[in-house]
């Protein structure tokens, strides 16, 4: 199709104001997909995202659309992770775009992601159609929330949408609106081949599958092209486009978006971000902005069963194909046995894959307490780098330790102004500046560690502010900081996977506080069981657990051995699950106990 | 010769106790005569389909309360089994009875039936453990009852008993198994109160009304009472049960004692379990389902009746975990190497060989010559062994 008659563009939006039933109507009125076909949600296809509320993989549609004027166009709907762990995704996917529709909840108005993905829209010098969504709804603010996009963006009010994507009231308009105010894309088919990759998927019988949006020149099947940064070379196993399911086409030209499968292994070959382009008379620059994401999160992932340790290995594996930001190698522990330390893009994207392992591959894992990766000068000069607590060397060898600390924005109803701020400093927070980009809303702006972030902070920010809190983050800098090991020891010995680095100031009542939860969690045993914490090689707590006096079935059930059986392997299973230590079992939980530590 | 033991479950109490979750009910002995030509009915059907008059040596009549039955209904009950089987001239009859449901008339005439073993629910000498336990009797009622029986001629007599109740202190359950002692019972059966699904203490304790069972004092109860026991000439020979040496004999529950040595028993009645034939069975479990199925006749083979709604086929590795799971439950006799040997044709080490042998290490478990046995510390801490003979593996 002509460029003039295409329109690339996303939604964004923040959890749960729409996106995804938005993007559900688009497709009915384009007739993309019948009503038939109309499974709720199918840009969401991962049952996992569905129940997180949460579009992980984003996809792109092809959709055809007869505007009023009677012209036939061309609409290819990008959709967007929505959240800030993917924030790298999501910059690449806005960069396939000319506009986006920023949907808004019509009874919540503007939070955090909102503001988080309009930033990055913006920079991406997207034009941007304000939607106010569940129009339907009593509670509905039409006209508040419409104020605080004027505010926030200058829209005049009568250019902002009103729609409810659930009944479909006024959804017409906003393919209206794609239409008339989403430039059509630029780019010359005669220029050398250039191609963003700003998705991908893996196909068992297609290779990697790179979602791509043609910024110069053509792509065609018989074509041999190139991944840029990597130099790969391949032959296209396929080229096509979604609409919505996978549909070969002979050509994909400049401005447009679609597929290319690559017969390649690993979609670490063809990165996020990357650059395509013909190996014949390649370009001469690549498209700018591509990096590797880092992982920023890390926590070793352990099979419960030691004889799944392989099986855990084919699962992580498996899920590396689709996700390249997954990391992994072999790790041992004197606790856990054999697995994998893992790296994640933040902690919800850790949480995912937890997910995915043990729903999907129906694995029984321990995962350890998340970690960041510290930066440890060595008095010799040396500067390592830890992403483990248990590796960190003895505090005599070390001149100082760096970590990451982010930047942090929060977004929150001004009433819960000093509840956040009390938050954010029990944390080691530093208040940056504040700003009222909404009435009544406060958007706060701290420099945190990110270790202080990774431990239960955006739970606890959403109980403290009645779940109307929300955030968004970024890394800033290393920074030193007096850091210490607080270990574990269990029956006297130290339990490598229980150890983690704190701020030696909350050292002495993190200490208790651990040591105390673990003597709730861990079960009591046939012999006592001591647990200690220490720190700089002191013992700093202590505690008890006493040897199990009674477990035994002292009632009568009659003749119904059956039911005494039953409660038998009740009991036999729990223990089954728990970890062997030394000869003291371990429940699962107690490796996350340094999670639910008390705030106070 | 293998022999037989019956079981017959009485599904009715006046009142529901707050911690029990038996199959029983009350408000319903209005059904009693139905459920009593159901239960015969049922005797028969098996009596009718057995390969042989089969010889049994114990019947049990359990509940609920059986002693809510008429005596003319226990009569007819015992004909019936006598009609039906091979029941042994010196068998075991025993029957549950609560206190304050029975008249010393009742208790004659039932003696005169055959019935010659009596256990009565006690469960504490305690007015305030007796109301949180919505008992409905008191210590009076025990000791009337136990009077009336020695004089209807039962030389026999068990007495419940219940620990680790929420509020009983060391002290008052001494009283308790004192105020026992001094009744000088042949049997004593002490059951850890536990915290039963659906019951109201299980409300109660969900609730934080009442303080779950702590398990440090019941053991420590226990420990007091064996001590007390034992030195009033009881013997410990399983778990939960103590019985007196006297009259040159042990006192213990034959019929009780064929479940833990795994041997062939039927059930009869609502909700009751039977195990023969390297089958487990399980009749329904409503009062009124088992008297309209027993209603319609029809040829099933034993021992299914009617009123059978589950079966489990044990295969032999299964009946030698079970074995081994009951077996071990006796303190003194454990599991003998021999008998093993000798039901099975493999020997006990060849198939649980290691999982002996690390329980023995854990203290748990020990040799006295042939017999395999619960240490004293293991006695308390049962479940660890059982546990290791249950299968896990299947779904
Ligand atoms: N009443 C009403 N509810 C809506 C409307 N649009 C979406 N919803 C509901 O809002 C919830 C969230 O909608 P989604 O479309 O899943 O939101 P999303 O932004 O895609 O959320 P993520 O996939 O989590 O990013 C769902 O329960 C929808 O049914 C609307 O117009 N009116
Ligand atoms: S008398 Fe026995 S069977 Fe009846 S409710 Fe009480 S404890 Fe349960």
């Amino acid at each position: 199709m002509e460029k003039e008659f295409i329109r690339n563009f996303c939604i964004i939006a923040h959890i749960d104001h729409g996106k995804s039933t938005l993007a559900d109507r688009l497709l009915q009125i384009t007739g993309t997909i019948s009503d038939r076909q109309m499974v709720e949600q199918v840009l969401d296809s991962m049952e996992l995202e569905r129940e997180k509320g949460v579009t992980i993989k984003a996809s792109a549609v092809r959709m055809l659309y007869r505007h009023s004027s009677g012209k036939e166009y061309e609409l290819n709907l990008i959709d967007t992770p929505g959240h800030v762990d993917f924030s790298y995704e999501v910059s690449r996917a806005l960069m396939a775009c000319e506009g986006a529709l920023l949907v808004v909840d019509a009874t919540q108005g503007i939070e955090a992601q909102t503001l988080a993905n309009l930033y990055l829209a913006l920079d991406a010098d997207l034009t941007i159609i304000p939607v106010i969504n569940k129009i339907d709804l009593p509670s509905a603010r039409v006209a508040e929330v419409a104020q605080e996009i004027q505010n926030l963006l200058g829209t005049p009010p009568e250019e902002i949408l009103a729609v409810s994507a659930k009944e479909g009231t006024n959804v017409e308009k906003v393919l209206e609106a794609v239409v008339e105010r989403v430039p059509s894309p630029r780019g010359d088919t005669s220029l050398p081949l250039r191609a963003l990759v700003f998705d991908s998927h893996y196909d068992s019988y297609k290779g990697v599958v790179a979602y791509v949006r043609v910024f110069d020149g053509m792509i065609r099947p018989e074509d041999t092209l190139r991944v840029m940064s990597s130099g790969i070379d391949f032959r296209p196993v396929e080229v096509g486009i979604f609409s919505p399911d996978m549909r070969p086409v002979s050509v994909l030209s400049a401005g447009e978006v679609g597929y290319v499968a690559t017969g390649l292994k690993t979609v670490s070959e063809c990165r996020v971000g990357d650059t395509i382009t013909s190996s014949t008379s390649p370009a001469a620059e690549p498209l700018p902005g591509f990096r590797h994401p880092k992982p920023m999160v890390f926590a070793g992932i352990y099979p419960v069963e030691n004889e799944d340790y392989e099986r855990l290995k084919e699962a992580l594996e498996k899920l590396q194909l689709n996700d390249a930001s997954l990391v992994f190698q072999p790790e041992k522990s004197q606790a856990l046995n054999f697995g994998f330390r893992c790296g994640f893009l933040g902690l919800f994207h850790m949480e995912i894959i937890q997910e995915r392992l043990e729903r999907e591959y129906d694995l029984d894992i321990v995962v350890t307490a998340p970690s960041v990766e510290y930066e440890v000068v060595l008095r010799t000069g040396e500067v390592v780098r830890i992403d483990s607590p248990a590796l960190l060397p003895d505090e005599g060898l070390i001149e100082e330790i760096r970590e990451p600390w982010m930047v942090v924005q929060i977004f929150t109803p001004m009433e819960y102004y000093g509840t956040v701020m009390d938050l954010v400093r029990r944390r080691r927070g530093i208040f940056r500046e504040q700003e009222y980009p909404a009435p009544n809303r406060v958007q706060l702006t701290f420099e945190i560690p990110l270790s202080e972030l990774i431990v239960d902070f955006f739970d606890e920010l959403k109980s403290r502010t009645r779940g109307y809190g929300s955030m968004d983050y970024h890394f800033a800098e290393y920074r030193p900081g007096d850091l210490v090991k607080l270990e574990v020891l269990v029956a006297g010995e130290p339990v490598d996977a229980l150890a983690t680095i704190v701020h030696r100031d909350q050292a002495y009542h993190k200490g208790q506080a651990l040591v105390s939860k673990l003597k709730e969690v861990i079960p009591r045993q046939l012999f006592d069981v001591a647990i200690q914490a220490a720190a700089g090689g002191r013992i700093i707590s202590r505690a008890n657990v006493k040897a199990l006096r009674k477990d035994v079935l002292a009632k009568c059930y009659g003749g119904d051995v059956t039911r005494k059986k039953k409660l038998l392997e009740k009991q036999k299973r729990g223990k089954k699950r728990m970890k062997m230590i030394g000869n003291v079992e371990i429940p699962q939980e107690a490796f996350l106990a340094v999670l639910g530590l008390e705030e106070d | 010769m293998t022999v037989f033991s019956l079981y017959l479950h009485i599904p009715f109490c006046r009142h529901r106790c707050a911690y029990c979750d038996f199959n029983t009910y009350s408000g319903q002995e209005d059904l009693i005569p139905a459920y009593v030509e159901a239960l015969c009915n049922e005797i028969r059907q098996v009596g009718r389909t057995a390969p042989n008059r089969l010889p049994v040596h114990t019947l049990y009549f359990g509940g609920g309360t059986p002693s809510l039955l008429p005596a003319e209904a226990i009569g007819l009950i015992l004909e019936t089994c006598r009609a039906s089987f091979e029941v042994l001239p010196d068998a075991e009859i025993s029957l549950e009875a609560n206190p304050g449901t029975l008249t010393l008339e009742w208790l004659q005439t039932i003696r005169r039936l055959g019935v010659n073993r009596l256990s009565l629910g006690m469960q504490s000498a305690h007015p305030e453990d007796l109301r949180l336990l919505e008992r409905q009797h008191d210590f009076f009622d025990v000791s009337q009852t136990v009077r009336w029986a020695r004089r209807a001629g039962f030389e026999n007599i068990n007495l419940d008993l219940i620990y680790g109740i929420p509020f009983q202190t060391l002290a008052r359950w001494e009283a308790t198994l004192e105020r026992a002692l001094g009744m000088f019972p042949e049997h004593l059966s002490l059951y850890a109160l536990s915290i039963e699904h659906a019951t109201p203490f299980y409300h109660w304790v969900a609730r934080g009304l009442l303080p779950p069972p702590d398990d440090d004092v019941a053991a420590e109860m226990y420990e007091k009472a064996d001590a007390m026991l034992t030195q009033s000439g009881y013997l410990q020979y399983e778990i939960s049960n103590w019985a007196i040496r006297r009259e040159g004999r042990l006192w213990v529950c034959q019929h009780n004692l064929q479940y833990w040595l795994n041997e062939p028993y039927l059930g009869f009645g609502a909700g009751a379990h039977g195990f023969v034939e390297h089958l487990r069975t399980a009749n329904v479990r409503s009062i009124r389902a088992y008297i309209e199925r027993l209603q319609t006749p029809a040829q099933l083979p034993f021992p299914l009746t009617p009123a059978t709604e589950q079966t489990q086929t044990i295969d032999p590795l299964t009946e030698m975990q079970e074995t081994m799971m009951m077996g071990l439950r006796l303190t003194q006799e454990g599991v003998s190497r021999q008998r093993f040997e000798q039901r099975f044709h493999r020997s006990i080490e060849e198939v649980f060989g290691p999982t002996i042998a690390s329980l023995v290490n854990l203290g748990l478990l020990e040799w006295r010559g042939e017999r395999l046995c619960l240490t004293q510390r293991g006695r308390l801490l049962g479940n660890r062994v059982f546990m290791e003979f249950v299968d896990i593996s299947a779904p």
